[in-house]
């Protein structure tokens, strides 16, 4: 029973976490908390199946056309749902064009693709095991997309810009930063990363257009928890997340497993909240 | 004689009122109008599909032969495309607009929930297979038939099976948390206690939950002998298909009929995880312990491929389903007339009526037409040409 909590506890975690840090490269770049994330973990399933079961492309194609896809769709929402609404923050129209851009998305999905779950390709020809691809390929993801944006963000200049305009967008903006081409390019890396946790947990998750909204609120907790903009604390507490989740699917089962995980939340953030990792923000009064 | 003034007045009086009550869908060699609402679009649309195909074809054969006492019947179709908003808007148009003599369809429940107390209030008479059971009532809707089962003589069937046929006593009783889901399991769990069965283990999942294995580890700890699952989610009985087969489990999973179709079977990890796996069927549209489908339905076979119609993407149980709706529509008028309270008081008198899909009798006080004998289970891997075989245990019809 243990392993199997921590094998698909991780594994969801992973994927929570992966779509946690997607909401924060958004949200590094333009303050806005976009509920795409979780519709861009819906296209990479989706994208993965089409290219690769579908339209018979190798994976390795397959797998870059999902990503490029995620990304694509990640450029879209910073036109079409984000930068419109970007002069009037305070009002958090946010939260309805990009909740509608995904909605429009998800039922696009759901038209043209399927209604109904559809199969993920096993992506490494090799028996099932205990510890199978589909647990270790959403940790493998999660990790290199940590690792790599770490090195990002910390080692080369086009990181730094990125981190600049996330500090302070005005200063950056003052030094003669790019910001909007930078928003850009950070919305297609979100897409990317968001389209990555799709793929990769395709074969736990299927290629399902209703896994949008799942991911979206599930995507959300380690965002609120692990603190907003914080990578780190999102990969953190999506493993936490997973991990509850699945020992409440063992311990209660059914329905009150989504009952004992939002209760858990809802005390946590009572207790901390700007999130388990969050630094408390100073306002000037 | 010479006419006087009088009796002109009369007669001109009388020509008007004979006019004026003149059937206004059935005038003459007018064709016979049949509002028909299928949903041939949206996430319900692979029932609709199958069951258009019967439909059609009922149509095209009544009309060769001549339709009915020289009239045509015309189907006017408006695709609901799944949605009840689409499915209300076009019943309105159909009897206010169309004033169709009668309706078929639609052919699944949520559609069907809004659409029949409109027909009700309209006075027009309707057919439909839908299974929620609250959609017939011969008090409140009078003019309100079903062709197909009730969700009770769907769970009845395959309780009978589990308890009665594979004598297993010891039930896991498992639902998504759909409406249809929760509303089955709920319905079904004192059925089996009635029968003599214990639910050892209930629960309502949520359908987008990836790993169930928790759930078939308190199932098999329970002491479970047999797995019901009621959903109509592909994607929830496939995981739970693939879950009993990595632990091994040899206890049969029975109940709707998602667990047969297409969408379930390409989310198995392997092929052999289907075996004894029994969804709900249909008897008169199954292969019996011989190998072969009834007579009746045969012939029907036959004519379908002779018609080139598709059988591979579909199951002939919609098909059949959808062929028998005019047909009993076509008995109906021919024997009584296109008025609405004729073929009511017609219906309300049918005594097996020899469908392809089944044998359909009404009542005045029994409007669900099906019979429970030919709800039956099968072997979800089984499928050829859109049939199944009957689940082991069952005789000859």
């Amino acid at each position: 029973m243990v392993e199997s909590i921590v094998l698909s506890g991780v594994a969801i975690g992973c994927i929570y976490a992966l779509i946690g840090v997607a909401y924060n490269v958004m949200f590094s770049a333009s303050r806005v908390f976009s509920f795409t994330a979780g519709t861009l973990g819906m296209v990479g399933g989706v994208l993965g199946s089409l290219f690769i079961l579908r339209m018979g492309l190798p994976i390795w194609l397959g797998f870059i056309l999902a990503l490029a896809g995620g990304a694509l769709l990640g450029v879209v929402t910073e036109i079409v749902a984000v930068r419109p609404v970007l002069k009037s923050l305070d009002q958090h129209l946010y939260v309805l064009s990009t909740l509608a851009l995904a909605l429009i998305v998800q039922q696009f999905t759901a038209i043209e693709w399927s209604t109904e779950p559809q199969p993920f390709p096993r992506i490494f020809d090799i028996p099932r095991g205990g510890f199978d691809q589909q647990f270790w390929l959403p940790m493998l993801a999660c990790a290199v997309a940590v690792v790599g944006l770490e090195l990002l963000y910390r080692y080369t200049l086009i990181g730094h810009a990125f981190r600049a305009i996330a500090e302070d967008n005005y200063a950056a903006r003052a030094l003669g930063l790019p910001e909007r081409n930078l928003r850009i390019a950070s919305f297609a890396i979100a897409g990317a990363i968001g389209a990555l946790a799709g793929f990769a947990g395709g074969q736990l998750l299927l290629a399902f257009f209703a896994n949008a909204p799942m991911l979206t609120f599930y995507g959300f907790v380690p965002v609120a928890l692990g603190g907003m903009g914080n990578n780190r604390g999102a990969v953190v507490a999506g493993l936490i997340l997973g991990l509850f989740q699945q020992a409440a699917n063992f311990l209660v089962g059914g329905i009150f497993a989504s009952v004992a995980v939002f209760t858990a939340f809802i005390f946590v953030l009572l207790a901390f909240p700007d999130g388990l990792a969050g630094a408390s923000t100073q306002r000037r009064v | 004689m010479a006419l006087t003034r009088r009796q002109a007045l009369k007669s001109a009086a009388a020509a008007v009122a004979a006019a004026g009550i003149a059937k206004p869908a059935i005038a003459q060699k007018n064709p016979i109008l049949i509002g028909y609402l299928p949903a041939l679009t949206g996430p319900s649309s692979s029932t609709g599909v199958g069951i258009n195909r019967g439909v059609q074809m009922a149509v095209d054969e009544i009309n060769k032969a001549g339709g009915v006492d020289g009239h045509q019947l015309e189907l006017i179709s408006r695709d609901t495309q799944s949605d009840p908003t689409k499915a209300v808007n076009g019943a309105a148009e159909l009897t206010k607009g169309h004033k169709v003599s009668v309706m078929f369809g639609p052919v699944n429940s949520g559609e069907a929930i809004p659409v029949v107390p409109l027909l009700a209030r309209a006075s027009v008479p309707q057919l439909h297979p839908c299974w929620v059971d609250q959609l017939t009532d011969p008090k409140k809707y009078p003019l309100c038939f079903r062709n197909g089962p009730t969700n009770q003589q769907i769970g009845g069937a395959a309780n009978r099976y589990v308890v009665e046929v594979l004598k297993k006593k010891k039930v896991a009783l498992i639902s998504d948390t759909t409406g249809y889901g929760t509303a089955s399991a709920n319905a079904y769990g004192p059925m089996l206690k009635q029968i003599g069965a214990e639910v050892v283990y209930q629960a309502h999942v949520d359908a987008a939950n990836p790993d169930l294995k928790p759930e078939v580890l308190r199932m098999q700890s329970a002491g479970a002998e047999a797995i019901m699952p009621w959903s109509v989610n592909a994607g929830f009985l496939s995981r739970l298909i693939n879950t009993r087969g990595q632990l091994a489990w040899d206890v049969p999973i029975c109940g709707q009929t998602t667990l047969g179709s297409g969408q379930t079977k390409a989310l198995l990890e392997k092929p052999e995880y289907w075996n004894k796996v029994y969804p709900n069927n249909f008897r008169p549209v199954c292969y019996g312990p011989d190998g072969k489908l009834p007579q009746r339905t045969s012939a029907f076979m036959d004519r379908l491929r002779s018609a080139k119609i598709d059988m591979n993407d579909t199951l002939l149980w919609w098909i059949a389903l959808g062929y028998d709706a005019p047909m009993l529509i076509r008995d109906a008028i021919k024997a009584a007339g296109p008025e609405p309270e004729k073929i009511v008081g017609y219906w309300n008198a049918l005594k097996d009526f020899p469908g392809v899909y089944g044998d359909i009798s009404f009542t005045p006080d029994e409007h669900n037409g099906y019979p429970d004998k030919q709800v039956v289970m099968v072997e979800a891997n089984s499928l050829k040409e859109g049939a199944f075989n009957l689940a082991p245990g069952y005789g000859a019809a």
